[in-house]
């Protein structure tokens, strides 16, 4: 295992608060909300472990085997992750199966299943939302989304989808960035004018 | 190719931006060594920032001095020449010369003298960089060739036109590995973006040509400037999301501008209007 306080960024000397700090941003930027039906999401899962490991690790260190202290709330993290695959709730057995195959990131083999499902119903929809979303077609996962939503108005997954895409995305920015690009209206013709790099090539580089 | 990667100077520290400076300058500099005087003429800040991103993480940022090729007199700092430089410098190059060999048909006889011309002059730089990255130019070749017939068939879906278009950027990076996979999306919604920034930019300019655009194909001669910032925004989170599992070393803080303010800022201008004027100041007079 890499040094854990490397894996938090951190030095040796950090003081337990600093530690935290680190942890708490890193915990925040590999949250399993950013990456919801995201291609990548294995990857931040990785990530989000090696935290929590790194975290414990600390902890465990500098309680000195003495005190038990209680751990991160890593825990709680690296759990919701798994909660993001599809439950194969309904009973359609051709849908649970191109669930599994969105799950295992095969999106033509789920496409092609879809397509021979000769009755378009709100899950029909749901699910080929969520193919077009993995594959990065959102304006084509948005409509699917808003009709599966419109077919059968009270299935909540449904629901929290298509309100995912609505909103935008899940948001995260790095500590400095926060609520840069819904700024308040700085005259922005001004600002791309001047500041945009280029404004100002050959001499005034 | 099109200038709309652009980070955001304000909130630039002084040492990122002189990275950010040097390494436009290294990549200038990479394309006139290695394609000739004419190749430089295609420097773009959008492939500035491909060749940030494709850089050795593990590498620091030690500038050397050079000449300037706009202006002999000067010596700016830059970086010396890197494989993600020459990369960046390959691909730039054939997509300057595949948009030329497009436009030369899409604009007749007259329209397509000037770009005809250019390209010529190309031709022999386009060969060296054709060897330099084949997939990447066959992924070119093909994208535009799909993107040619979705505008003939005037295609109503803004995903599909827009996929080719990620898709030519996605292949501008190894996709194998893991940051193979987290360089495939990042450029795949960024070349989205781009794609989308691109049509709604150019909604006017289509109307009057009576040209394809695939914003208008897909809501209507007005746009709908709500959803199209909504799902631009959205290729901007999911860039963003990729950004932050992979490792950029000592050039996160200027790509962390340039995804988290410079592409938001550029959007707004698009969006208002005001990017045309910026658009040309500076891609045509100042930096080249």
């Amino acid at each position: 295992m890499r040094d854990p306080y490397s894996v938090l960024g951190v030095s040796q000397n950090a003081s337990d608060e600093e530690v935290k700090k680190a942890y708490r941003e890193l915990a925040r930027k590999y949250h399993p909300d950013n990456y919801q039906n995201n291609p990548l999401a294995d990857l931040a899962e990785e990530k989000m472990k090696e935290i929590n490991e790194a975290y414990d690790a600390i902890t465990k260190q500098r309680a000195g085997g003495g005190r038990q202290q209680t751990s991160s709330y890593g825990g709680g993290y690296a759990g919701s992750y798994q909660q993001q695959s599809y439950s194969s709730a309904g009973s359609n057995p051709t849908y649970a199966r191109v669930r599994s195959l969105i799950n295992g990131g095969d999106l033509a083999g789920a496409e092609r299943l879809l397509m021979e499902v000769p009755q378009k119903n709100g899950e029909w929809y749901f699910l080929s939302g969520s193919i077009a979303y993995r594959k990065g077609w959102l304006d084509e996962a948005m409509q699917n989304y808003a009709l599966a939503v419109q077919m059968e108005p009270n299935n909540m997954e449904y629901r929290q989808a298509l309100a995912m895409m609505q909103q935008g995305g899940a948001g995260y920015r790095p500590y400095g960035y926060t609520g840069a690009a819904a700024g308040p209206d700085c005259c922005t013709t001004m600002l791309c004018l001047n500041c945009l790099c280029g404004g100002c090539g050959g001499g005034h580089w | 190719m099109f200038g709309y990667v652009r980070p955001f100077r304000p909130e630039m520290k002084c040492r990122d931006f002189d990275l950010y400076r040097a390494t436009y300058c290294g990549l200038c500099r990479c394309l006139r060594q290695k394609y000739g005087l004419i190749a430089p003429m295609f420097l773009n800040f959008d492939f500035t920032f491909l060749a940030l991103l494709l850089w050795e993480p593990e590498e620091n940022f030690r500038p050397c001095r050079g000449r300037c090729h706009a202006n002999p007199l000067v010596k700016h700092d830059m970086c010396p020449t890197s494989p993600a430089l020459e990369e960046a410098a390959a691909e730039s190059v054939v997509l300057a010369w595949w948009k030329l060999r497009d436009s030369i048909q899409d604009d007749g006889f007259w329209g397509g003298l000037p770009a005809r011309g250019l390209s010529i002059l190309l031709r022999r730089a386009y060969k060296k960089a054709s060897r330099d990255c084949p997939d990447f130019d066959r992924q070119v070749r093909e994208s535009l060739r799909e993107l040619n017939r979705l505008e003939q068939e005037n295609c109503p879906s803004l995903d599909r036109t827009a996929d080719s278009f990620a898709r030519l950027l996605q292949a501008a990076a190894p996709s194998d590995g893991e940051r193979g996979r987290v360089l495939a999306q990042l450029l795949y919604h960024l070349g989205r973006w781009i794609y989308l920034a691109d049509a709604r930019d150019d909604i006017l300019e289509d109307r009057e040509t009576g040209r394809y655009n695939p914003v208008t194909a897909r809501f209507g001669p007005e746009g709908d400037d709500e959803s199209l910032k909504r799902t631009m925004d959205h290729s901007l989170e999911l860039a963003g999301a990729a950004f932050q599992l992979g490792s950029f070393g000592c050039r996160t803080p200027v790509l962390e501008n340039i995804l988290y303010l410079g592409l938001p800022l550029v959007q707004r201008a698009v969006f208002d209007g005001s990017w045309s004027k910026i658009k040309k100041q500076k891609i045509w007079r100042h930096d080249q």
